[in-house]
């Protein structure tokens, strides 16, 4: 299939692995699928702590859940990604380790205590959610069919992020105060979680016009303001002054003054040049070293396996 | 090795393909496949098979004509005119019928909750 | 499961429920769940810590799962102690470090990458529990009779994962050497089997919890046959176990470490895992833990939705 074609055919759910895809929309979708993939492995990496540090055996099972849910879907994206034939999962799964592989800006930051956990339990990954659900239209029918099963069990990770932020807001006088310094310390982080907006980015174009991404980014954090800033007000936090973000009623439309914003810090971010980015993807490379002596020892079993080269 | 895994509903269900699972072996791909597919939803069962073991036939493969290229409405009873048949007779004709225009359809966007 | 096919509600107890117990009948449920609990418990914590961190994203998913069981299965005993009219709390997040019953293997750290321990573990571990489960099965205590069959229907799988990872990693080559993967498990085996052995240490409890039928068979009893599994299947992999299977009971005591676990007493790795767990608990002055779901009696509990 030529470029012209796969514009003109692309729709929700138009292209599979049986389908001849040219390579510009292969590795636009691999970049995209990647970067999801491997976003959910380091937010996994990010809340991992506080299933040890969670203060009931209820919120424990929860949080343990969700760390594992988080895996599940980097193993369905990484096999979505697979099938358009540029990178294997292993290839990508090392990109990540050594610091090649790019993931959410949110995931580049400490999370450093409870308080701080809703941060990323409910506004991030409600903003991914929102993401997501726009995605079920992707034209890589392989990526929405992931999509699909990451909706279906997201949605408690979410709800579970509101609980945690509620029994905060609802708390003591200081629960409440170190609320609020969590949420102001995150909230120009979360506004930058879609990106800057479209006249900035340099993949979105293509992605738009071949039906991988099928909502702009500024369009997407719109639908997220809209849905998530009376839940901020509905829990006594006050959005910060700066960065400024106005509501137009007459448009509908928040506004989101993005010279407020540090774009200077995302791109370094984006190009995992942010010390506690690189610390993230140190720690967990050293993890994965160091279970590498397993992977080998099972591909090597007489029972079976297959030398450890294209997975 | 990968292994491409098959989920089962119900006992009166066909499998459907639903993901795979990476695993030394079959015994530890059936391990990793009711944690990784159905631990969510349960199926009533689920088949592992090595990747390498499927064998396709492919649309696009060379030679292949699934369903033929020569006229074949002698296969389907909307070809034939008999007036009204019993009941039996009209549910598969419609059920041709509606089989046929679905072929002919673009495919509409899945919006299902997912296999797990 | 006992193979007489009656079913908990069909059988005649020894034992009434919660508020009938004599205070020694009491004492002994009591000593008998909290090591239960506790066990299961401090288990899933040192499951947890493999999360993120699993050989592949498959057998993350794996352990989580079983970490998850785990902590279910404390969360189902724990709760039979609030029938005495405990707390979560006082259970768990405040309670005296000394108080805990677990056995010390439960507690024990281990290296980064270390997945031999893991298995390890689980394979010892996983082994008691059926037997310890099995001998449940015949109490005559029936809440705990109650919860045996939920429990055992997760253990299964737990039981499996540690055999078919043991079998992998004992023919396993590293480096080109199948020796290498055998020594790591080894060394796992090594140091962490003296540790299963406080799984049998009695309480001052345990004569009551024989005699009142909490747990008909008593832990010496259930060590033997432990002893008779793991052995012959160890040995079997080539390992070398340092206990031999008809070993004299006062021989194989002697590797019993210092520390018992049921008895209160802990490693010096118990500290620092128990402040990390409290750590919240802590920072945020709780003063409850308060549940998510639905109270054990009223859940189906068959691992759906709730209703």
């Amino acid at each position: 299939m030529d470029l012209p074609t796969v514009e003109e055919r692309a729709g929700p759910r138009q292209f599979g692995p049986t389908d001849e895809m040219p390579l510009e929309y292969r590795e636009a979708a691999t970049r995209m699928i990647q970067f999801h993939a491997n976003s959910e492995i380091m937010g996994a990496y990010i809340e991992r702590p506080f299933i040890r540090q969670a203060p009931s055996l209820d919120r424990k099972l929860a949080v343990s859940a969700q760390v594992q849910d988080e895996i599940g879907h980097g193993q369905l994206l990484y096999r979505a990604a697979e099938n358009l034939g540029v990178k294997t999962r292993e290839e990508m799964l090392d990109e990540l380790a050594n610091g090649k592989g790019k993931f959410l800006n949110c995931f580049h930051y400490p999370l450093d205590n409870w308080y701080e956990l809703p941060m990323i339990m409910f506004f991030v990954d409600g903003a991914a959610m929102r993401r997501q659900a726009s995605l079920k239209r992707t034209s890589w029918e392989p990526y929405a069919h992931a999509i699909d099963k990451i909706c279906f069990e997201e949605g408690f990770h979410i709800k579970h992020g509101e609980d945690i932020l509620r029994e905060l807001a609802n708390g003591t006088r200081r629960d409440q105060e170190k609320l609020q310094e969590a949420f102001e310390k995150w909230w120009p982080r979360i506004l930058q979680f879609f990106g800057p907006t479209d006249d900035q980015s340099t993949h979105d174009d293509f992605s738009q016009t071949v039906g991988l991404k099928t909502m702009s980014n500024d369009a997407l954090r719109n639908a997220f303001l809209n849905a998530y800033l009376p839940k901020a007000e509905k829990y006594g936090l006050e959005i910060p002054e700066y960065p400024r973000v106005e509501y137009h009623e007459s448009e509908d439309h928040y506004e989101v003054y993005e010279e407020d914003l540090d774009w200077d810090e995302f791109f370094t971010v984006a190009r995992n040049e942010l010390p506690t980015g690189r610390g993230q993807i140190a720690k967990r490379r050293r993890s994965q070293d160091a279970v590498e002596w397993v992977r080998e020892a099972i591909e090597s079993t007489p029972t079976g396996g297959q030398p450890a080269t294209a997975d | 090795m990968i292994f491409e895994v098959f989920r089962q509903e119900t006992e009166t269900d066909y499998h459907t393909h639903v993901g795979n699972v990476h695993a030394p072996d079959a015994e530890m791909a059936r391990m990793f496949a009711q944690v990784a597919h159905a631990r969510r939803k349960p199926a009533n069962s689920l088949w592992v098979v090595p990747k390498a073991e499927i064998s396709e036939v492919d649309a696009d493969d060379p030679g292949v004509a699934m369903g033929g290229t020569t006229q074949k409405e002698y296969r389907w009873a909307t070809n034939y005119s008999t007036g009204r048949m019993a009941e039996e007779i009209e549910a598969s004709e419609a059920e041709q019928a509606e089989a046929e225009s679905r072929r002919r359809r673009p495919s509409a966007a899945g919006d299902d909750g997912g296999d797990d | 499961m006992a193979t007489d096919e009656t079913l908990p509600w069909d059988r005649e107890y020894a034992l009434g429920g919660p508020d009938e117990l004599s205070e020694r009948e009491q004492a002994a449920v009591e000593a008998c769940l909290r090591a239960l609990a506790d066990d299961e418990f401090v288990l899933a914590e040192r499951y947890t810590e493999w999360q993120v961190r699993g050989p592949t994203l498959e057998s993350d998913l794996a352990v989580a799962n079983i970490a998850q069981d785990e902590l279910g299965h404390a969360r189902l005993w724990y709760d039979l102690l609030e029938d005495f009219g405990y707390t979560e709390s006082e259970l768990i997040w405040e309670r005296p470090l000394g108080d805990f019953r677990h056995a010390t293997l439960v507690e024990r750290p281990f290296e980064r990458g270390d997945w031999a321990d893991a298995i390890v573990r689980g394979f010892l571990y996983d082994e008691f529990e059926h037997l310890r489960l099995d001998a449940l099965t015949e109490t005559e205590y029936p809440r705990i009779a109650d919860r045996v069959g939920k429990v055992q229907g997760e253990e299964h799988y737990h039981r499996e994962h540690a055999r078919n990872w043991l079998e992998r990693l004992a023919t396993g080559a590293v480096d080109g050497d199948p020796a290498n993967g055998h020594r790591r498990v080894q060394e796992a085996l090594d140091r962490l089997f003296p540790h299963a052995l406080t799984l049998f240490a009695p309480t001052v409890y345990e004569p009551d919890i024989v005699e009142l039928g909490v747990r008909p068979t008593p832990l010496s009893e259930l060590r033997e046959a432990w002893l008779d599994a793991v052995v012959p299947e160890l040995e079997a992999l080539g390992f070398t176990v340092p206990v031999a299977p008809d070993a004299h009971p006062e021989a194989v005591d002697t590797l019993l470490p210092a520390e018992r676990g049921r008895d209160g007493s802990h490693t010096d790795a118990w500290p620092d895992l128990y402040d990390e767990l409290t750590f919240t608990y802590r920072q945020l002055d709780r003063r409850e833990a308060p549940r998510l779901m639905a109270d054990p009696d009223d859940a189906d509990g068959d691992g759906g939705a709730p209703r």
